[in-house]
């Protein structure tokens, strides 16, 4: 019993760190139809962000906190320089983005060179839950996680600035003509989701390798929450991670992650099968 | 078909008594031996390519600075297989068909090993290949620089045995190198009277291993055999560190080396336990005084693992068979490594009849920011698996 709850425990915590990851990544595609496939990039510019700025001898937690600033800033360049050219031409974001994606890895192998780096684990400790000392920081990162995901939606949700999106989500062209700055917005989402990347990157840091292909590991899973969740609203990707995360930490602590693999592509290309549209669809008005 | 003009017959013709000025017998004389080198200088694997590069100048500057081998120098023309195997098999062909040379060294893994020979034994090149691998590769064309699987787990199991228990957990990487050297760690356990508590592999990429390490701590195991190289080995210790697992388990870390030092953070990763063939930490006056030469020539900092040791003996195996034979070519390359014996800076290295080495190995462990040699363990033989 305690065991069983450990290992949901566990898995909880992969599922709260890919929605992390995701939700950048969901927003950047479902808002302005950009397939990014630096968001993995901007995932590791977050943890050399943190790694650069506890280097500079700053309080770790202060450099938790200004990280995804530093990302956001540097997507907001990114968008002006590369992305804002290639709207309205899904494919051809692939191609720009991949190309970002080698240009900042590269970059980071000059920067930084090709080994590892490691940011200590802030000293916390750990408290005993059901019988296991468990480590305090993996309870920090679901929370920064839940707290997050609450934030995002309350500004999609709550804010102007959220409902002005929501409007150009559903239909770009008429929120334009309604006087809607889709300028403006397309910049503003792009450094969000980018800073939203760079924040999982640096929550994550301590707890894994830091080198310039830190964030690779993470496309995969994060594509998939998309492809399995639905586009089109931030509840879609997020039920996808929750189901793409849960299936994989519970199969890998009950087989394998040999299996684990295994079974979430399995299930990933049944639910692409039986709900094409994914998890959560936007009901689509007849035009 | 262009007609012959003025112009260019006076071009040809002046190139030509040009050329006729020069003595062309001394051009031919001081020619260079073509070596070429295939490694990853880009693609994930790029540190291991650097290390090799380290060890291959330093061999060949030192073969040239004192005549040549033969009186001719030897030159080492680069290639990048970006850690990939088919961009191996085409650098491998440029090297034999454009470069003619006369052997390759390289690469770092069994996928591009596998995918380059079958071009080297159709031309006729051997391979110098001095990273460690499962065994098995057995070849004319192929000569094993570093160990295989016996040389590095026969000694270090036993010692983890009367350090820490009997019961042992393997986990690593799923592909051929984890899997044979678990395959061979499971013979020798049983041997030992000791047991495997549990066996598990993982894909690449993986990012949370807590399901993983819950399993392991479970299992009760006293000793983690752990085969998963590169920054996936980086984040499962690390979080094994996080999650207490390494309070419980003693490592025997497969593979560690110089390359992953510092990427655990201070005071971190400590007493985890490897057998190699050469580590910076040797104290010995010849490991000392290699790893100086080494740093003299690429910076103060350079690390200076097995990999640089193994290329570096690598070329100096070859300049010795060349020497035996008598001859330069890749024949004589061949047959000269057979069964020949060459010092190095930690002992002798005999090439055996089945093209793998015969080398002093050592056990370390991780201490404080580094390693620390705990043992010399003397002269291993390699179970190649070649007969």
């Amino acid at each position: 019993m305690e065991r069983l709850a450990i290992v949901l425990l566990d898995s909880s915590n992969a599922v709260l760190v890919l929605m992390l990851v995701s939700l950048g990544l969901a927003i950047i595609f479902g808002l302005m139809n950009v397939i990014n496939m630096a968001h993995g990039e901007f995932l590791m510019l977050g943890c050399y962000a943190l790694l650069a700025l506890t280097e500079a001898g700053l309080p770790f937690f202060l450099a938790l906190a200004l990280a995804p600033f530093i990302v956001a800033g540097i997507g907001l360049v990114a968008e002006e320089l590369l992305i804002r050219r290639t709207y309205a031409r899904l494919l051809d974001t692939i191609l720009a983005t991949w190309g970002l994606s080698l240009f900042l890895r590269q970059g980071m192998v000059l920067l930084y060179g090709p080994g590892s780096h490691a940011v200590a684990v802030p000293d916390v400790g750990s408290v005993d839950l059901f019988g296991t000392p468990y480590p305090v920081y993996r309870l920090i990162v679901m929370a920064i996680s839940i707290v997050t995901i609450i934030a995002t939606f309350y500004v999609f949700f709550r804010t102007r600035f959220g409902l002005a999106a929501r409007a150009v989500i559903a239909n770009r062209t008429m929120a334009s003509c309604l006087g809607i700055d889709t300028r403006r917005l397309d910049r503003i989402t792009f450094a969000f989701g980018s800073g939203l990347a760079g924040l999982a990157g640096a929550a994550m840091a301590p707890l894994i390798s830091i080198d310039p292909n830190a964030g690779l590991g993470w496309m995969v899973p994060a594509f998939l929450s998309i492809l399995v969740g639905g586009l089109g609203t931030i509840s879609g990707p997020l039920a996808g991670a929750a189901g793409v995360g849960a299936v994989d930490s519970l199969t890998a602590a009950f087989t394998s992650p040999v299996w684990a693999q295994l079974v979430v592509f399995t299930a990933a290309i049944l639910v692409i099968r039986l709900f094409p549209n994914g998890l959560v669809s936007r009901a689509k008005r007849e035009a | 078909m262009t007609s012959l003009t003025r112009r260019t017959l006076l071009k040809t013709g002046a190139g030509a008594a040009l050329a006729a000025t020069l003595p062309m017998p001394a051009l031919l004389a001081a020619e260079p031996i073509k070596i070429g080198v295939v490694q990853p200088f880009s693609g994930g694997l790029e540190l291991f390519g650097g290390q090799a590069k380290i060890g291959l100048d330093l061999a060949a500057a030192e073969i040239n600075a004192a005549g040549g081998i033969l009186g001719r120098n030897v030159e080492l023309i680069y290639e990048d297989d970006k850690t990939d195997p088919k961009t191996a098999v085409e650098r491998t062909t440029s090297l034999i068909r454009r470069d003619k040379v006369i052997a390759v060294s390289g690469p770092i893994t069994s996928n591009n090993r596998d995918a380059m020979m079958p071009t080297l034994s159709r031309a006729k090149v051997p391979l110098l290949y001095a990273t460690n691998y499962e065994g098995g590769g057995c070849d004319r064309y192929l000569f094993s620089f570093n160990t295989v699987p016996n040389q590095e787990l026969e000694k270090l199991l036993p010692i983890m045995k009367d350090q820490a228990g009997s019961s042992f957990y393997l986990f690593g990487a799923d592909y051929v190198w984890p899997q044979k050297m678990f395959e061979t760690a499971t013979t020798i356990i049983g041997g030992i009277g000791g047991t495997v508590a549990g066996k598990e592999f993982t894909p690449f990429g993986v990012k949370d291993f807590a399901p993983v390490i819950r399993r392991i701590q479970d299992s009760g195991a006293k000793v983690l055999v752990f085969a998963l190289p590169g920054a996936d080995g980086i984040t499962f210790i690390r979080q094994a560190e996080e999650l207490g697992l390494l309070k419980t388990v003693k490592v025997a870390f497969l593979g560690f080396g110089e390359l992953y030092l510092g990427a655990f953070g201070a005071g971190k990763a400590q007493d985890m336990w490897v057998a190699l063939p050469f580590t910076q930490a040797i104290q010995t006056d010849a490991a000392k005084e290699f790893v100086a030469k080494v740093r003299k020539q690429s910076g103060a900092d350079t690390p200076v693992s097995q990999y640089v040791f193994t290329h570096y003996v690598s070329l100096i195996a070859a300049k010795a068979a060349f020497e035996k034979s008598g001859a330069i070519d890749s024949e004589a390359l061949v047959n000269g490594l057979e069964g020949i014996v060459v010092d190095s800076p930690t002992g002798k290295v005999t090439v055996g009849k089945d093209h793998h080495v015969t080398l002093e190995m050592f056990t370390a462990k991780t201490e404080g920011d580094g390693m620390v040699v705990v043992d010399d363990l003397g002269q291993i033989a390699p179970k190649s698996g070649c007969a």
